[in-house]
């Protein structure tokens, strides 16, 4: 769950060197203001039968600038290695960004590498729809957030989720209309 | 309870509503009909307050307060609900989220305490019957991969759980198969109380066959050009909306 400073650069990485091992990264990376954040990880598959799953979801608001670097690297010796990458991006009004940098390096043709990318906005149809449902503005947009976010915010620890998911709503408040 | 005086307005620079005048009562059910682009679905999002439209004239009085000075979530709040033509799809936000979100805003706005997880989990069950609503559905992200009678449904399920005093719907009808329109116009009559009122706007007598209103209006061009009864929505649909055209222009002359 990143917040950001002005500029992040940020890739948590795994090295999957045993047979059999995995590695999990969940990531949502808000920026907003003029942020600008470039994070993602590195899987580097070098034991057999090894499995990584990257989910990031990227969240744009005033003039931030979101991009996601990852790396997806299977090794020679890496027999029967597989990936699977999301990568989602919501857009928060029109001042923002999102890019998406998806490497992958494979040297081994037993591998099964997946790639998934999404880019939404907020539409004002769906503030609207959710405002004559009595709901605010800001209300609403964290309704929405929570919901894009919940794949990854499901698995921290309770009582972690709880703070995260108030950490985004504070992150983001004033950043609507 | 709900006052349109002379209400014009405009959208993307176009006049769209040319002085309309309607009186709901409490208890009421009001019909709307009229040709494309008449005006109907715009009368709906002036009264909801979609940002979009513009008041340049006119006023309505909602309960004896100033509707157009309200938010779209306040007037919401006081009461008046909107089934939408196109609901729109919220992936990630779940129905029963959303609702409980939606039904404690309203609560709060009228002093009321919210509502506890297992009388709202009652409510909602008790609401599911009305629209046959599986309780899969429920659960599901907010019409997201319904299908169109699904959505409409979920409309009304909505409508029956936020309880609201007035309740416009928005060609409700358009993109439903028989079925899903019993379905629909039974939730509807048994939500139909002296308390609270109902406008159906559509281009079809059919709904009207279930849902029987009290008065028929035909928006024409901007204005309410005919009042009656439910005969009104007959002669309509065996004359069709030309006799209204030649009946204003004959008007128009006459001026």
């Amino acid at each position: 769950m990143e917040t950001g400073s002005a500029i992040t650069w940020k890739y948590p990485s795994v090295i999957l060197q045993g047979d059999n091992s995995t590695g999990e990264f969940y990531s949502v990376a808000v920026t907003r203001n003029k942020q600008i954040a470039d994070t993602g990880t590195k899987m580097h598959h070098i034991g057999r039968n090894t499995r990584s799953r990257i989910i990031s979801k990227g969240i744009s608001a005033g003039q931030g600038q979101n991009s996601y670097r990852g790396l997806v690297q299977i090794g020679s010796k890496a027999d029967d290695a597989r990936n699977f990458t999301q990568c989602d991006s919501l857009l928060i009004g029109d001042q923002c960004g999102a890019h998406t940098f998806p490497y992958i390096e494979s040297k081994n043709n037993t591998a099964m590498v997946e790639h998934e990318a999404t880019t939404s906005k907020i539409g004002e149809d769906q503030i609207f729809y959710l405002n004559q449902r009595g709901i605010d503005s800001e209300k609403a947009v964290a309704l929405i957030i929570n919901g894009y976010a919940r794949e990854v915010l499901n698995q921290l620890p309770m009582e972690f989720a709880v703070e995260a998911q108030k950490l985004l709503s504070i992150t983001l408040e004033g950043s609507v209309g | 309870m709900l006052i349109i005086k002379n209400l014009h307005a405009e959208v993307e620079d176009k006049q769209i509503l040319k002085g309309i005048d309607l009186t709901v009562r409490a208890g009421e059910v009001h019909a709307i009909m009229g040709p494309n682009g008449s005006g109907k679905s715009s009368l709906a999002s002036v009264l909801a307050g979609r940002e979009s439209f513009h008041v340049t004239e006119g006023e309505v009085l909602f309960h004896g307060k100033d509707l157009l000075d309200m938010d779209p979530e306040v007037r919401a709040r006081e009461g008046l609900f909107l089934a939408f033509q196109y609901p729109i799809e919220i992936p990630g936000v779940s129905n029963v989220n959303f609702l409980k979100t939606a039904l404690g805003e309203i609560r709060a706005y009228r002093n009321l305490p919210p509502m506890d997880a297992k009388d709202f989990l009652k409510m909602s069950r008790e609401k599911q019957k009305l629209v046959e609503f599986d309780a899969q559905l429920v659960n599901r992200s907010l019409n997201e991969g319904f299908s169109g009678g699904e959505k409409k449904r979920n409309e009304i399920f909505q409508l029956a759980m936020l309880e609201p005093s007035l309740a416009i719907l928005d060609e409700t009808d358009s993109g439903l198969d028989i079925d899903a329109l019993r379905i629909v116009a039974q939730g509807v009559n048994k939500l139909r109380s002296a308390d609270n009122a109902f406008i159906i706007i559509t281009h079809y007598q059919r709904l009207l066959e279930y849902i029987i209103p009290d008065f028929v209006h035909v928006l024409y061009n901007g204005r309410i050009v005919k009042s009656g009864t439910k005969e009104l929505a007959l002669e309509l649909e065996e004359k069709g909306y030309d006799w209204l055209r030649e009946e204003s222009r004959e008007q128009a002359a006459t001026i």
